[in-house]
């Protein structure tokens, strides 16, 4: 018995250290360009909903989508790193901000769920808040958006 | 559910704000209509000077301008709105007079934290209707008087006091300007 937990222990400490060597991300393209960002910082997607536009002079916010019987603010993260939205179907990313859920247009392609190995990502600070460092997924170096943060202390274009 | 909880239910029921939803280019901009004085149309306006209507003067101020909004040239739906409290009075120019809305207090939502800029002055909030989501102007702001904290709350007090079939004898809007907007689309949400 004791050497059934003894192998169950180490069997899940082995996995606990393979999943403490790995590092869930989720990679989105918007107007072409790829971002990463951590699994836990994302809400949902859904089909984009249209936006209202909203005078507002605060850096990249500057609309509103419609969600359930509320609304969520909209970050133009496309204009933050100066890409042009051609899709018909955009989709509509769910952040979970820091203060409050947040929106993003994104392009149609639907995000995809990459296992990064720690090694392969990079965090280090940067002149843009708004960017954790990046990561190796799929043989490309993305950059990770902080999602939970996006906008709060970073106001300068890309 | 204590007493408390029961007695605040009670009280709060039915506590809402009317509205005048108009268009500032594509966007819906509602103002308590507690102050609005009057609606009328661009060619009972004066040129540049301020606009006389039942003996009172409004001064124009270009709140499009001001809200940054881009809005449409004069066409035949441009309206002119008079706005007043006892202390100032506004006249300026919308695109198109959607019409008056109540709104329950509990269905107007604050703006999100996420504006950070000088639009939380210049709007108080917003609410959601079935086709479009109207940004509510602050009075004050359009007034240029200094604002206050808890804005729409002496607007909720003061429409909650009137009986279910009185209409609002404060909205002083010219008899022919109440004829259209009965004729407008108005509704509530609730």
């Amino acid at each position: 018995m004791l050497r059934t937990q003894l192998h169950r222990q180490l069997h899940q400490g082995t996995k606990g250290a393979t999943e403490a060597r790995m590092q869930n991300m989720v990679v989105f393209s918007v107007g072409g360009k790829r971002f990463a960002a951590r699994t836990e910082e994302i809400g949902g997607v859904m089909p984009w909903p249209g936006s209202t536009a909203v005078p507002s002079d605060t850096p990249f916010v500057r609309a509103l989508v419609r969600q359930e019987n509320g609304c969520l603010p909209v970050f133009d993260l496309a204009a933050k790193f100066n890409r042009l939205l051609q899709d018909d179907e955009p989709l509509c990313l769910v952040v979970k901000h820091m203060d409050g859920p947040l929106a993003i247009c994104i392009d149609s392609q639907v995000p995809s769920l990459h296992m990064v190995a720690r090694s392969a990502v990079q965090y280090r600070a940067g002149n843009d808040s708004d960017i954790a460092g990046t990561c190796i997924a799929g043989e490309e170096e993305i950059p990770i958006i902080n999602l939970t943060t996006l906008g709060v202390s970073s106001n300068r274009p890309a | 559910m204590g007493l408390r909880g029961y007695k605040t239910a009670v009280v709060s029921r039915g506590l809402e704000v009317r509205f005048l939803v108009v268009l500032l280019g594509a966007t819906h901009v509602a103002f308590p209509s507690h102050w609005v004085r009057g609606i009328v149309t661009p060619g009972q306006e004066g040129h540049d000077g301020p606009v006389t209507w039942a003996n009172a003067s409004y001064a124009p101020t270009d709140l499009a301008r001001r809200l940054t909004i881009q809005a449409k040239s004069v066409t035949a739906e441009t309206r002119v709105v008079l706005y007043a409290n006892e202390q100032r009075s506004r006249s300026f120019a919308v695109d198109k007079v959607v019409g008056l809305i109540d709104v329950e207090r509990s269905l107007i939502l604050p703006l999100p934290a996420q504006f950070r800029g000088g639009e939380r002055e210049r709007l108080l909030g917003l609410f959601v209707e079935s086709s479009y989501i109207a940004l509510i102007a602050n009075p004050f702001w359009v007034l240029e008087l200094p604002s206050r904290n808890n804005v729409l709350d002496v607007f909720v007090l003061r429409l909650s006091e009137r009986r279910p079939d009185e209409f609002d004898s404060r909205l002083r809007l010219p008899a022919t300007i109440l004829e259209e907007a009965s004729l407008m689309p108005s509704g509530s949400v609730k």
